[in-house]
């Protein structure tokens, strides 16, 4: 019995190879998607009012606020300083902070304070935390000079 | 005449191996998808600050202007941080009662959307300001928060209970 001429017959992967390529690029910029500044052992309360951030706002600071009310610095926050010495643990170190992170934004827009006052202050705080540690973390950043504070909580 | 050109050879066809290439995509998908954990959508809620002490002056009210309203709730917290007690109050009416609304939310809901509706002028300038006791959690402070703001106020204030900390 005679067959006509044998074709090797082979799938075409390359189509598959592309979407897969596609795949692994998206959950990759997914993954690096995770801000810095966002600190992931915090629980978040929830709320049905919270907007998310405007696209025009460029300039905010996150102050993540864990159940004791110490404030939670991440590594890009902390620039220099000890690792270890991440935490802010008293309203007048948080002050302290803050009023640095000030001086750094009105230098950065020119000396203008008044640019600097309307940063975007996010307090990120857990909802175990007591009101008088937030209070105080709200309280101290006033002090620092910082008018435009708001509160983080996930967008039921 | 010679050609100068080499002899043609056959034309053999590179070959790619693309299944290693395929495997490896594979794996590393796999790994994605496995420690992906997309994060919650997250939102802020914006609030007033508490007024500075010493801070600057503000400028001196005209006494024709009309004063915008204002209302006071007083939380007061349970030893395990819920909210125990609830009472409103119009500020700078030295008739008006507390109005007791217990440790319930939706009442504080309620009586808060009622009086927005109420509100004379400009309602965007109308105030609530919120005397938290110290141990509530934070929690509740930020559904307290929520519940205001949907009532219709933009203008909201959380302050401590015992303002003389």
């Amino acid at each position: 019995m005679s067959h006509g001429p044998s074709d090797k017959c082979e799938p075409n992967l390359i189509p598959l190879l592309d979407l897969v390529l596609q795949l692994v690029m998206f959950f990759m910029v997914c993954a690096n998607f995770v801000m810095e500044q966002v600190n992931e052992t915090i629980k978040l309360p929830s709320a049905l009012a919270a907007r998310p951030i405007e696209p025009n706002v460029t300039d905010i600071i996150f102050l993540n606020v864990n159940q004791e009310g110490t404030v939670l610095l991440s590594g890009l926050d902390v620039r220099g300083k000890n690792k270890d010495d991440n935490a802010l643990r008293n309203p007048v170190q948080v002050q302290n902070y803050m009023k640095q992170r000030f001086e750094e934004l009105k230098r950065k827009v020119g000396g203008d304070a008044d640019k600097a006052r309307k940063t975007s202050l996010i307090i990120r705080a857990d909802k175990q935390a007591p009101f008088e540690k937030v209070y105080g973390v709200m309280s101290a950043c006033q002090k620092a000079g910082f008018e435009n504070c708001q509160l983080r909580a996930i967008i039921q | 005449m010679v050609s100068k050109h080499r002899a043609t050879t056959d034309f053999v066809e590179p070959d790619l191996p693309i299944t290693p290439m395929l495997d490896m995509s594979f794996q590393l998908m796999a790994f994605f998808i496995f420690t992906f954990r997309p994060a919650p959508t997250e939102g802020q809620i914006a609030m007033s600050l508490p007024k500075q002490e010493g801070g600057e002056s503000t400028s001196i009210p005209n006494p024709t202007d009309e004063k915008p309203e204002a209302f006071v709730v007083r939380i007061e917290a349970a030893a395990n941080g819920t909210i125990a007690k609830m009472s409103l109050t119009k500020k700078d009416d030295v008739d008006a009662r507390p109005i007791d609304l217990g440790a319930d939310v939706k009442a504080f809901h309620k009586e808060l959307q009622s009086r927005y509706t109420e509100v004379k002028g400009d309602k965007t300038k109308a105030k609530v300001t919120l005397e938290i006791q110290d141990n509530l959690l934070h929690e509740y402070v930020v559904q307290l928060l929520d519940h205001a703001k949907r009532a219709g106020f933009t203008n909201i204030a959380p302050v401590p209970l015992d303002k003389k900390r």
